[in-house]
């Protein structure tokens, strides 16, 4: 949008602070909506700021520090337990889900069906379709996803030889940071770590081996966001960025 | 004060949740941070407790920090000062009496440790503002320095605030075109 001198002034004004209540929600609203006029408050901002040199230095008091870091420590065992609680929260709301297939968007099916062929008739796909040996383990597969049409990591177990493989779809991870990906079942007081996933863009895993077969089969699988190599603390610390629970993959076989 | 190139490390390593680098960060801002509050504030007991949250917006915050759109201070001493007017705003209680203390900034006084492109983007600033008349040019400077609304900016230049209004949208158009934003 071309900005006329009424907006112009208003971005101006808003960096200056000298606007009405009005006015300012009106330039807030602006700043939300229209990207030139949020550039042109940006640029107001840096080049005003400039006057802050003018202002001469003075020490805060001696005991602000500590005052500070009390503060931020207590922000921090908040956005601890809100990630932890939302792993728990997960695992309650989806033991209400009945048919994990119908809440898969077409997308996912589709993805299914090629994970149901990759298991079965790896033939039968062209070649980047075709999973890279070790052969993936069949049988059950979780779509981990946070938008049912949009799946991010597509998981398969084999519950009796307790392997999972792990396909992403999504990009790997920004520099820093791992996916990591977590069981969580109600047997468990916590989510327990299967490891990072998603730095290849295929992976085989025995971190199963550990878990019961019906734990294995009931459980929900959630990827969190880490620092590189997952976290620190063997306790999910980021938020929960997709997950999903296994379905069969051979609806025709008896279980 | 650190070289802006430091800043933006320790502000990128703060995103990442790095006390050490937070502290760091602290030692090097805190009295530029705390002298733009209390200028704005006037009282110590309101600037105390405003660079508590100041400092605990930017811990918040940093990830947002974006070094392409800005300089890492004055990133930081936006979050201190648009603090400060925010609660200078909710209170009647602060006086406005200390113009001396207001006034007593020269334009020469430049951080010396502020790097030179920084010196050169202030000198453009002030050559701008410089071609304005001087009443007006005082107008902008108490409202961006000292906080100051229009309805003490009129008071203090004993005009009506409809007048204050007019100059300043006058004047930042003026130095608009002069900066070539």
């Amino acid at each position: 949008m071309i900005l006329n001198d009424d907006q112009i002034a208003l971005a101006a004004e808003y960096v200056l602070g000298t606007l009405d209540l009005v006015e300012r929600q009106e330039a807030e609203r602006l700043i939300a909506s229209d990207p030139d006029f949020a550039d042109l408050v940006q640029r107001w901002t840096q080049r005003l700021g400039e006057l802050n040199a003018l202002v001469p230095g003075v020490e805060p008091p001696a005991t602000t520090w500590a005052a500070i870091r009390a503060r931020i420590a207590m922000l921090g065992a908040d956005e601890a337990a809100k990630s932890g609680g939302q792993v728990i929260r997960l695992s309650r709301r989806l033991r209400l889900w009945q048919g994990a297939s119908a809440a898969l968007g077409a997308v996912a099916a589709a993805l299914i069906l090629v994970i149901a062929t990759q298991a079965l008739r790896p033939d039968l796909l062209p070649g980047a379709l075709r999973p890279p040996a070790p052969a993936m383990p069949g049988q059950f597969v979780a779509v981990l996803q946070r938008d049912p049409a949009a799946p991010a990591f597509i998981m398969s177990v084999d519950i009796e030889k307790r392997m999972f493989a792990v396909r992403r779809v999504v990009p790997e991870p920004e520099p820093g940071k791992s996916y990591e990906l977590w069981l969580v079942s109600d047997r468990f007081d916590r989510p327990r770590s299967l490891g990072v996933i998603g730095d290849d863009p295929y992976m085989v895993s025995e971190r199963l081996a550990a878990f019961d077969p019906r734990i294995i089969n009931n459980a929900t699988y959630a990827v969190t966001i880490e620092p590189q190599g997952g976290s620190p603390t063997g306790a999910a610390t980021g938020p929960v960025v997709y997950s999903g629970r296994l379905i069969d993959a051979q609806p025709d076989r008896t279980r | 004060m650190q070289s802006a190139a430091r800043l933006v490390l320790l502000l990128n390593a703060t995103a990442q949740r790095d006390e050490a680098a937070f502290r760091e960060l602290y030692d090097a801002t805190r009295a530029k941070l705390f002298g733009v509050v209390l200028r704005i504030l006037r009282r110590q007991d309101l600037a105390d407790d405003v660079i508590q949250d100041v400092y605990v917006r930017i811990w918040a915050s940093a990830a947002q920090f974006d070094p392409v759109r800005a300089s890492p201070i004055t990133w930081m001493a936006t979050i201190a000062r648009n603090r400060a007017i925010d609660v200078i705003r909710r209170r009647k209680d602060v006086e406005l009496d200390d113009e001396a203390a207001a006034e007593n900034i020269a334009a020469e006084l430049v951080d010396p440790l502020a790097g030179r492109e920084r010196r050169e983007d202030l000198q453009r600033l002030l050559d701008c503002l410089g071609q304005l008349e001087p009443e007006r040019r005082a107008l902008i400077r108490a409202a961006y320095l000292d906080g100051l609304s229009r309805e003490q900016l009129a008071a203090r230049a004993s005009v009506p605030v409809n007048t204050v209004k007019t100059w300043l949208r006058r004047s930042l158009l003026q130095v608009r075109e002069c900066l070539g934003l």
